[in-house]
């Protein structure tokens, strides 16, 4: 299909920009600099809490030395990342896992890495405190360990290198390895399966590609007897082309690895998303028809034509941008309104040197993508960009935390408008999404 | 320090006590829910479980967290004796020890096919003895002139 012919007929496009976009004056005013507690005033009705969110996901945090003793204990213990595909023997200093704001928001933000300049978490007097600057900001928590870490399958191997737990979330990847990067295709912001140091996919004896889909299994059995842990299963891997037509073989994997998670649930379906390429329509429907799958996210990256040519060269190379499109909308038909979702990379469309210039192009951008995917009952929903040293756009400058206050505001305004809510990717299950999280008081 | 008596912990601990959370939507709708899980955690704040996501009662108690917004808790004793306490939420826990031991304790009350949605955790910051005798007391006191003649402290016989 052709969606730039299709955005032009949008209906209420120009009503809601122009709602939307009348920050943009406010914005020059300021140089786009304003931190946290100025934004909290200039825009009374979003939440300090996911203004902060969104600055942590933006600049990271470090764990200053007695927190990081601190999360050793049994309590907050997830795993060394050195061991974060072998298991967890308990030799190495473990980092914890996602963060947690008061309200209950959740911050993926990737303790033990480096950033230039993040928050530090420190620890007093038993509880975990947010700084910035020397300044104490906010009481945090880190998400507890699940039951299931430091288990094994039945084949011996660890169930936390099968899946990862967010706070209600279990994160699955049975391919570990992304193919855009044989030919230097990846996406120029994409630091995935990578050692977050070097610009190469991590492939030997201890990353194995394929993960047994009864390995899997036997963890989604074990991490569902926990009390009140785990409320949705999130699938996603490394794209493999291969196969007649492309992906077949990925197709073919996913809906073995459903299957095998479907025996654990008396229901047909059950809560669960897998995010993935575009696949045919024909592809689609075989995997909802084969497997308990409840909802389908091909993630559209970057909206503007240009941009996702040459930020996602994989993607476009293998498919391109309309046919990522197309089935995106043709899976609402089969998974229904609402059960469909595309994420994006915020701020990756303003990377140098063809990126926008201007945050208010950028928003224009991503409000006219939203506005196009909602009208057809697709979720449109933000991720924080953060210039990863493995990935080609390491070094690269985010911009302004405004930018994102005002993004996840107007996307939360735009889907909100279509009577599209987003349980999928909620605070409690994604945490990737602060325009996912405003809808807590809707 | 807690702004808790021992009186009125006692009476919140008490499985017959009634028990009202009052909330405010963001046009100041009231809304009033029952809450017999709550309960007064070691360091003198307040807990209880919210049982649905989606309630009016639970976006209210994020809206009142995210905006620096007033709760009211109601107490009521099986004597009468009644306390309204007015608090803020501090903390939304849906992952931990807290919201475990809430958990747990909703599927040994409602069987195994309940849960819990989260455990809200509010600071108490002003109690009032709303018991009718204390109140009445503090009435006549500040506005003897609303009192009514027939009454027998009024009245002579």
């Amino acid at each position: 299909m052709n969606c730039t012919r299709s955005l032009g007929i949008l209906t209420g496009r120009v009503f809601w920009l122009n709602k939307i976009m009348k920050g943009e004056n406010r914005m020059g005013k300021n140089n786009g600099k304003l931190g946290v507690e100025e934004l909290v005033s200039k825009y009374p009705d979003i939440s300090r809490f996911i203004i902060l969110k969104l600055d942590v996901q933006k600049r990271g945090i470090e764990l200053t030395e007695n927190a990081q003793e601190a999360v050793q204990d049994s309590k907050y213990r997830f795993r060394p990342r050195s061991a974060a595909y072998s298991g967890d023997d308990g030799s190495k200093k473990a980092n914890p896992g996602p963060l947690l704001l008061r309200d209950g928001t959740t911050v993926l933000s990737g303790a033990g890495l480096k950033y230039e300049d993040p928050y530090r978490v420190h620890h007093v007097d038993g509880k975990f405190f947010l700084f910035d600057k020397g300044k104490k900001i906010e009481e945090v928590d880190f998400t507890p360990r699940p039951d299931y870490y430091g288990k094994k399958t039945s084949r011996g191997v660890p169930m936390e290198s099968i899946a990862s737990a967010r706070p209600q979330r279990l994160d699955i990847s049975p391919y570990r390895y992304c193919h855009f990067w044989d030919t230097g295709d990846q996406c120029k912001y994409c630091a995935f399966f990578t050692d977050m140091e070097e610009q190469r996919q991590l492939a030997d004896k201890n990353f194995p590609k394929v993960i047994d889909p009864e390995d899997i299994y036997e963890t989604v059995r074990e991490a569902l007897k926990e009390p009140g842990r785990i409320s949705q299963i999130n699938l996603t891997a490394g794209a493999d082309y291969s196969g007649d037509p492309p992906f077949e073989n990925e197709v073919n994997r996913y809906i073995k690895v459903l299957q095998a998670i479907g025996r654990n649930f008396k229901s047909r379906r059950f809560p669960s998303q897998l995010i993935a390429p575009a696949y045919t329509k024909r592809q689609i429907k075989r995997i909802y028809d084969e497997t308990g799958l409840s909802s389908y996210c091909p993630d559209i990256e970057v909206w503007d034509e240009k941009l996702f040519k040459w930020i996602c060269p994989g993607k476009e190379k293998w498919l391109g941008r309309d046919h990522w499109i197309k089935s995106a909308l043709d899976a609402v038909e089969i998974f229904g309104k609402g059960n469909v979702y595309t994420n994006f990379v915020a701020g990756a469309e303003t990377a140098k040197p063809y990126g926008f210039k201007t945050i208010d192009e950028a928003l224009k951008s991503n409000f006219e993508a939203c506005e196009f995917f909602s009208k057809h009952g697709v979720v449109f929903l933000s991720l924080v960009w953060r210039p990863w040293k493995s990935s080609k756009f390491a070094g690269q400058k985010q911009p302004p935390l405004e930018y994102y206050v005002r993004l996840v505001k107007g996307l939360h305004e735009i889907r909100k408008a279509h009577g599209l809510t987003s349980d999928n990717d909620d605070y409690k299950h994604c945490g990737n999404h602060g325009d996912s999280d405003l809808e807590r008081i809707d | 320090m807690s702004k808790l008596s021992k009186e009125v912990v006692d009476l919140i601990k008490d499985c017959a006590s009634i028990k009202i959370v009052t909330t405010t939507d963001e046009n100041g709708n009231p809304h009033a829910a029952f809450k017999g899980c709550l309960t007064v955690l070691e360091d003198g704040n307040l807990a209880f479980a919210e049982t649905l996501e989606g309630s009016q009662n639970n976006i209210n108690l994020v809206r009142s967290l995210w905006f620096d917004k007033n709760v009211q808790l109601t107490v009521r004793g099986k004597d009468g004796k009644t306390f309204q306490i007015k608090g803020k939420p501090y903390k939304y826990s849906y992952t931990g020890p807290l919201y475990k031991k809430f958990y747990l304790a909703a599927r040994k009350k409602r069987g195994q096919d309940s849960e819990i949605s989260g455990v809200w955790v509010i600071v108490p910051e002003e109690v009032r003895d709303e018991t009718y005798e204390a109140r009445k007391k503090i009435e006549d006191e500040l506005h003897p002139f609303f009192r009514h003649f027939d009454r027998e402290s009024v009245l002579v016989k």
